[in-house]
């Protein structure tokens, strides 16, 4: 009976082992601390805050989990925000004004009342002078603490700026304002998923913490006197390491089981030469995190930014023109309802079909697909 | 009688007085209020050598600020280079340097205490804190 037990506990230990990692899970091989590190994390990201605890004046969301909700925390959101900047293709050195001194370039989409009454605005009004502005859709962020963990060797390996391989393709990095290497967000501006979550709670939620303790302003102008009664900041620097760990933390959806077209569609893939951008698989570097460590991430990215042509371009940041966008990383991208950076592409045939620039060529080569291999291709991309 | 000692111990207590309210070797004055002071590290967005302000972007992920300083004549400013630092002056610097600045002050403009250029954003810099 005992050996019945022991046998039984082994299978299911196994098979715990084998189960792939769903949207929401936390990479394998967590210490005990770091899954506890994981579980708190995930109550602060999940956390509802209010104009009492710190919510606004002005914010888009009222927690994390608001817009990264499916399936799952972590997932993605049906909200679309706005991002404004100018572009001055004359200036030397300052080309990208992202608005900073004037609220930019997040542009938040509601108030608290206190800031309705005292403003009697719905939302913060864009700067004069701003003519384009960007939509932008709520990605899912699993698998993020992988890409964190890239080494910018690898990717500025794969940087070619002027296109010496003559493939068409010329990948180059975005910069922060401080000159390091860029890496999240659609135009590949936040150079570590820490910042971006940090810098996310004040311009995203309008809580204000230990790494960024001003509020922002209303169009660059102060707040009104009373409009935000919370004293700052509004959240401690454990909950923002919390925060960090599960984001961090997060597993990178497992590819579903292929079918025999769907391995062909990957192969279709390659020969497309989607994959000149979308590199199949990236390796972590060091990691004080044993479970980031040396690992490959299929994450189909290579973190640079792209020329995408005229049609989908919308605005600058950082050193990212108007028409550069970051490869999009197409893990996780069963678990989407909308694609591209606006969310414009209902399906991922149609995101495809709307790739302009350095990858007019991989789509024209897809439009000349025979009926079956374009099917194969879009089946494996539903396995990712 | 009681006048006269009266008027004595007014002279003679006064100056010990006086003494009393004035600082002492012993005992040092009290430092003047603190001036808030801070540091950045972010892109050049805008200089005018002539009022001898600059205004520096920086920020964390897309919680962007930008801070606006005057440098007074006497403020070092150099440049970070071949493992050396060179002094240079406020009009060697460029939209689009990235800068290592310290100041202080109450509210903007504040007063830059040492500005050190560690690169430009379109070449980059090595990710140190």
């Amino acid at each position: 009976m005992t050996r019945r037990v022991i046998i039984g506990a082994i299978a299911l230990a196994a098979a715990a082992a084998c189960r792939r990692p769903q949207p929401g899970d936390p990479v394998r091989g967590l210490s005990a601390a770091e899954r506890a590190r994981f579980d708190s994390g995930r109550t602060v990201f999940d956390s509802t805050f209010t104009p009492a605890v710190g919510l606004g004046p002005l914010f888009n969301a009222s927690g994390c989990k608001e817009c990264h909700e499916d399936p799952v925390s972590g997932g993605v959101g049906d909200e679309v925000e706005r991002h404004a900047a100018v572009f001055h293709p004359e200036r030397i050195g300052a080309v990208c004004d992202l608005l900073a001194a004037q609220g930019g370039p997040v542009f938040q989409d509601s108030v608290t009342p206190a800031l309705h009454a005292a403003l009697g605005i719905d939302r913060e009004p864009l700067p004069a002078g701003v003519t384009t502005v960007a939509a932008r859709t709520t990605p899912e962020i699993f698998g993020f603490g992988l890409l964190d963990a890239v080494p910018d060797s690898v990717i500025l390996s794969y940087a070619d700026p002027d296109d010496r391989d003559h493939d068409g393709i010329s990948g180059r990095p975005n910069r922060f304002v401080d000159g390091r290497l860029g890496r999240f967000g659609r135009k590949a501006f936040v150079p570590t998923l820490r910042e971006f979550s940090d810098g996310a709670f004040q311009a995203e939620i309008g809580i204000t913490n230990p790494s960024v303790p001003q509020e922002g302003t209303v169009t660059g102008q102060p707040l009104p006197a009373g409009t935000d009664p919370a004293p700052d900041p509004e959240l401690s620097a454990h909950s923002l390491e919390l925060t960090d760990a599960f984001l961090r933390l997060l597993a990178a959806p497992a590819p579903l089981k292929q079918s025999g077209e769907a391995r062909h569609g990957r192969d279709v893939f390659t020969q497309v030469k989607c994959a000149g951008c979308h590199i199949p698989a990236l390796r972590t570097g060091d990691s004080p995190i044993e479970a980031l460590r040396y690992r490959d991430v299929a994450a189909f990215t290579d973190l640079l930014l792209h020329d995408m042509g005229p049609d989908l371009a919308d605005i600058c940041f950082g050193l990212a023109t108007p028409s550069e966008f970051r490869t999009e990383p197409l893990m996780g991208m069963r678990l989407r309802t909308q694609f591209l950076h606006d969310g414009r592409a209902k399906t991922p045939e149609q995101a495809i079909d709307l790739h302009g620039g350095e990858a007019t060529r991989s789509r024209d080569l897809c439009r000349a697909l025979p009926a079956a291999d374009r099917a194969a291709l879009l089946a494996f991309l539903k396995t990712l | 009688m009681r006048r006269f000692a009266l008027l004595s111990f007014v002279v003679l207590a006064a100056p010990l007085a006086v003494a009393a309210q004035q600082p002492t070797a012993s005992q040092p004055a009290a430092p003047p209020p603190a001036v808030p002071h801070d540091s950045v590290r972010g892109a050049i967005r805008a200089i005018d050598v002539r009022a001898r302000t600059i205004e520096v972007t920086t920020g964390v992920g897309y919680a962007l600020r930008v801070v606006v300083m005057q440098v007074p004549a006497s403020v070092p400013i150099t440049a970070a280079g071949a493992g050396q630092r060179q002094p240079i002056g406020l009009a060697a610097l460029k939209l689009g340097d990235v800068v290592r600045a310290s100041f202080g002050g109450y509210r903007s403009p504040f007063v830059a205490y040492a500005i050190e250029r560690i690169g430009r954003v379109e070449t980059g810099v090595e990710p140190t804190p």
